[in-house]
């Protein structure tokens, strides 16, 4: 697949780098130069912001960056041209690491507050810039710095170095996708938090491709110095960056490596027909008109609506899982004692409510224990603890002799704990096969990504939703969610399962398919604990049951007992009025 | 005087309550109980006006009030106390009791209607130009249902009032739906506390699954097997 | 680098209060619209500028520029109606709502150019010349007129929404609005009102522009990091936010004028914005 791709951008390389010696007037070498260079913005914004679904409305600050680089270094220090774009990208790359590297340790700089964040920070730059010897005011003249000669012409250099830029930039971006990077922005892009919790080291993955996506600006912009070889700060640093690359990639398709080339092509394009027919002025009406109508209409994008036919086919069209074949056991370390998992003095309050008060819990090795209590009680609040979701405020918990706590949010996915969620939080945009391969990467094993999947084909085989692995999430009823995540939580081959209210909203057939699933993965190997209310399942599977009542244990045994415990019945029931 | 005749309601493509009917007299009190995810909250908040309804009828006196706008449920007489209080945190006590008798009927005798809540609650009293979110948990109860009572409601719901309130103050919560319904006003409660539920209801529901599975008088319900079951298994 | 003379100083401080105020009134319904109806609307700028050219035209036919309010403020009240319509007939989140009210500035942009062309545009007026002496220091009138309107505005908001029942029921709505409704509040109706009311305060911040500025259709994203930095400081959906962060944003910007080079201004207010970000984010 790959070499083929390969190929094809070779192809696709050699054939237009032959057009400049094709006497093309030097009037289209420019302004297919100009498509190029807003391929190169719009794909390289994509590869953060698209794809992560953290949309900078700064990328005219990075731009900006590389063409002040370009500048100053042919201007002030004599530095040839071609060697001041490393230069550039480098500036620009550290300069987004650097600014990304605060913004995204604050937890809540999301969406439109991250947005507002980098539109900050490029008009802060262009103050720098203007009022310090950068700039000073007057701008940089760049028409004295030697252009080498690599086409025929001065507008066929351009294009040909545009033409290597945008080719270089569509290939990372390509490779980005396809890769580990690629799964873990877009899962950030659908629930950044769940995405920790599975397992993806979202800090370091966002620094990452901000860097990149910033770096190929940097260097766009180094071209594009030489290009106008007159540099000013309010041409440079003005709106029209980070309004179009928005633009081109929410119209092309922003989940595709190509969709932004696509939608890149056809507004400069359009541009250009107004402009050439004197009516530029409409012609950016246009482009506002265009960018309202595919937010509310397309939010896919052109290019984005037909990539996703094209995935339905080919994950649909798979290779047929025989229902017998179970995947392996999962992977359980030498039994080390029975305790599995032990919390002691959890505690966990919210904003006054005492959600935990001290809890002691104890989980043995293979067994299947039930969470029950009323409302209220802190069931969901203990899953979250224990999972990673929220940190205790006081208390231990030991999973293998090992300190939770202590553990940053993604590290506890690969120690081998899984969870579902009582409302299902699925990743809304990547298939159902997607959603299960995710973990299987970035769990305990992290598989390779066809590994992954296969993998994840023989958990959908086991929940029952082999049929369904090319649907989205959307798509599926309440039952069929509850076992994505299910089949999403045993992708990583956890040797502990924690099960928020599975059964919930489902009717008596499905309970019953879901209980002899449960009993199955238990054969398997795993420990499970589950939270629950429907007590027919709870009796039917559990071992043993802890109940919870504001926040305390009061109760713990065997199912049927306790639950004829008076203090259990009082605490269900109420006490009637002494 | 309030009469749901076999309603559906949905959260996107399953049914959360399906064939759902109960009836409600003039100064009644009735209370609906079930295990978690029965349905009870979705039930509620239907007759609430909250919920759209998909099938069946809901009429107040023999209208029908199902394809009635949001905002006109409260013009009927309705008043809910919603599941978790949701008060108006960032208002005042003043303010959030003041924008419960926000229906015209309600309006005009404002004044005399705060002065009986603050009768009613004198801990609201004290804390009259305090922001809600500052009172306690069971003050907050009190302020949901003061507020509801500011509508001057002909049927009055509450859902799960004792959820996250400790003991004494459940107890007291309960003692004043009892003086409210006394004092001829409707009461229609969702319930997980069975025990005080059935206490002080006149007529009680079982919600399973989304629907109905029994219904009749406390003593009655006490007596069958159902509700241990559904709770306790 | 010398000292600025006290009188230099005051007059500083004094342009700083007034432009100050231009900040408040151009983010009173920004904010508004942020905070209580979780709209961003980007185009707000835009709005005032197309308030600002129609100003400019009315008064170049002869009316007075007060007077052009008559007509302004219905006019994009019943704008601010079509838009949050338009919002919340296409259920647009609070992001998306970021990104097509871009769209909407880009076209209002063109739209003004090519009504007014890219030239500079200066309404001439007779409350443009005249300028009052208060001891040492001079007071322009278009700016004291703005002031005044700023304040009048943002104060006439604040005690509406604190002490008029419709206003109560706004703030209700901001806060939770199922539940407004299930008290009978009509959040559909008073939903457009306040979205027309933000759309008639952009026409006001319109006129002031006009009375004391050239206007160039380019100028409409120069105010924007500024107006933002105030919302965010002065609290989204607080009316007085604004004003005030406004005037304390304008006053920094002066002093920095006055000791260094005028062009340092911009920096104070995007960093300050940067700043509450960083440190205060979420709903500020």
């Amino acid at each position: 697949m790959r070499q083929r791709a390969l190929a094809g951008f070779a192809a696709a390389g050699l054939t237009l780098s032959a057009v400049p010696f094709f006497g093309l007037p030097a009037f289209y070498e420019s302004f297919l130069y100009l498509v190029f260079h807003w391929i190169v913005l719009a794909v390289s914004w994509n590869i953060f912001s698209g794809y992560s679904g953290y949309f900078s409305f700064g990328h005219g600050a990075f731009f900006g960056a590389g063409m002040y680089t370009t500048a100053t270094l042919a201007t002030k220090a004599d530095v040839p041209f071609l060697w001041t774009l490393p230069a550039a990208a480098l500036v620009a790359a550290l300069f987004g690491i650097a600014l990304g590297a605060v913004a995204f340790r604050v937890r809540r700089l999301r969406g439109e507050l991250f947005a507002l964040l980098t539109l900050a920070v490029t008009f802060v730059l262009a103050t720098i810039v203007l009022n310090t010897p950068i700039d000073g005011g007057p701008g940089l003249v760049l028409s004295a710095v030697p252009l080498p000669a690599i086409g025929p012409s001065p507008s066929s250099t351009f294009y040909l170095l545009g033409l290597a830029l945008a080719l270089a930039t569509l290939w990372i971006a390509r490779e980005v996708q396809r890769s580990k990077l690629g799964t873990g922005l877009f899962a950030i892009h659908d629930d950044e938090d769940v995405a920790e919790v599975l397992g993806v080291p979202t800090y370091r993955y966002k620094l990452a491709a901000f860097g990149l996506s910033c770096g190929l600006a940097g260097v766009a912009g180094g071209i594009q110095a030489m290009f106008i070889s007159y540099v000013t700060v309010g041409e440079t640093f003005s709106i029209a960056v980070p309004l179009y690359v928005v633009l081109m990639s929410v119209l092309g398709g922003s989940r595709h490596w190509f969709g932004p080339a696509v939608g890149a092509a056809g507004v400069t394009a359009l541009l250009y027909a107004f402009t050439a027919g004197d009516y530029a002025v409409a012609g950016r009406a246009a482009v506002g008109l265009i960018l309202i109508l595919v937010i509310l209409f397309l939010p896919e994008g052109i290019f984005g609506q037909a990539v996703r036919a094209l995935e339905r086919r080919r994950v649909s069209v798979a290779p047929a899982i025989d229902a017998a074949e179970l995947p392996a056991p999962t992977a359980a370390p030498p039994a080390e004692g029975k305790t599995l998992l032990e919390a002691r003095g959890l505690s966990k309050a919210f904003r006054g409510v005492q959600a935990l008060a001290g809890v002691d819990l104890e989980v043995r090795r293979g067994e299947i224990l039930g969470l029950v209590g009323p409302n209220g009680s802190g069931k969901s609040t203990l899953i979250n603890v224990v999972s990673g979701h929220f940190r205790p405020d006081s208390g231990r918990i030991l999973f293998e002799g090992r300190d939770l706590a202590a553990l940053e949010a993604h590290r506890i996915a690969r120690t081998g704990l899984a969870r579902t969620y009582q409302i299902p939080r699925p990743f809304a945009h990547l298939s159902v096969l997607e959603n299960v391969a995710l973990p299987a990467m970035f769990g305990r094993d992290a598989l390779p990504r066809a590994e992954a999947e296969s993998e994840a084909r023989r958990w959908l085989a086991f929940t029952g939703l082999a049929a369904k692995a090319a649907a989205l999430p959307g798509e599926l009823n309440l039952h069929q969610r509850k076992f994505l995540e299910l089949a999403r939580a045993l992708a990583s081959r956890p040797g502990l399962l924690l099960l928020d209210e599975v059964f919930s909203g489902l009717t008596h057939v499905e309970i019953d398919d879901a209980i002899r699933l449960i009993r199955a993965i238990r054969a398997q190997g795993a420990t499970i604990v589950f939270v629950e209310h429907v007590i027919r399942a709870v009796m039917e599977l559990t071992d043993r049951i802890v109940v919870l009542s504001y926040g305390r244990v009061i109760a713990e045994g065997d199912p049927r007992a306790v639950m004829r415990e008076p203090d259990v019945v009082a605490a269900y029931l109420g006490k009637p009025h002494a | 005087m309030l009469e749901v005749e076999r309603i559906r309601v949905s959260y996107g493509a399953a049914p959360a309550i399906s064939e759902v009917s109960l009836r409600i007299g003039a100064g009644e009190l009735a209370c609906v109980v079930g295990p978690n995810g029965a349905g009870k909250t979705t039930l509620i908040n239907a007759i609430a006006g909250l919920h759209r309804i998909e099938a069946g009828a809901l009429k107040l006196d023999g209208r029908d009030l199902s394809h009635l706008p949001r905002h006109a449920f409260c013009g009927e007489g309705i008043a809910i106390v919603p599941e978790g209080r949701r008060l108006f945190a960032g208002m005042s006590v003043r303010e959030n009791l003041e924008l419960g008798s926000y229906r015209r009927a309600a309006r005009a005798r404002r004044a005399e209607s705060l002065e009986r809540v603050c009768e009613v609650f004198p801990i609201l009293l004290e804390r009259l130009e305090q922001p809600a979110g500052t009172l306690s948990g069971g003050q907050q109860q009190m302020l949901a249902i003061g507020r509801a009572l500011m509508a001057r409601p002909r049927l009055l719901l509450l859902d799960e009032p004792s959820l996250g309130l400790a003991p004494a103050v459940v107890l007291a919560v309960f003692n004043v739906i009892k003086e409210i319904n006394a004092g001829g006003v409707a009461v229609l409660l969702v319930e997980q506390n069975v025990a005080l539920a059935l206490e002080i209801a006149a007529r009680a529901y079982v919600l399973e699954e989304g629907r109905i599975t029994a219904e009749g008088r406390p003593q009655e319900l006490l007596a069958q097997p159902h509700i241990r079951r559904a709770y306790l298994g | 680098m010398a000292l600025p003379s006290l009188t230099l100083l005051g007059q500083s401080l004094l342009s700083g209060l007034f432009i100050g105020a231009l900040y408040g009134l151009l983010g009173l319904g920004l904010s508004l619209s942020w905070g209580m109806l979780r709209q961003i609307n980007l185009a707000h700028f835009a709005l005032a500028f197309l308030g600002a050219y129609l100003t400019y035209q009315l008064a170049g036919a002869g009316m007075d520029p007060l007077a052009t309010l008559a007509v302004i403020v219905p006019c994009f009240f019943a704008l601010g109606v079509l838009m949050h319509w338009l919002f919340a007939r296409f259920s647009v989140s609070t992001f998306n709502s970021l990104l097509v009210s871009f769209g909407l500035t880009v076209i209002i942009e063109a739209l003004i150019q090519w009504l007014w062309t890219a030239d500079f545009r200066r309404m001439e007026s007779a409350y443009g010349e005249a300028r009052f002496r208060i001891g040492a220091l001079y007071v322009a009138l278009p700016e004291l007129l703005t002031l005044a309107m700023a304040v009048a505005l943002s104060f006439a908001t604040w005690a509406a929404l604190r002490y008029t029942y419709l206003g109560k029921a706004m703030r209700a709505i901001a806060e939770d609005a199922p539940i407004a409704a299930a008290f009978g509040i009509n959040v559909r109706a008073l939903s457009l009102l306040l979205s027309g009311l933000c759309a008639a305060f952009a026409g006001v911040a319109g006129l002031c522009l006009a009375l004391s500025y050239t206007l160039a259709p380019g100028q409409i994203y120069a105010w924007l990091g500024v107006v933002f930095a105030a919302v965010m400081l002065g609290g989204l959906g607080n009316p007085l936010g604004p004003l005030v962060a406004g005037i304390v944003i304008g006053a920094s910007e002066a002093l920095t004028m006055a000791f260094t080079a005028p062009a340092w201004a911009p920096l104070v207010s995007f960093s300050l914005l940067i700043v509450v970000l960083l440190a205060r984010p979420g709903r500020v």
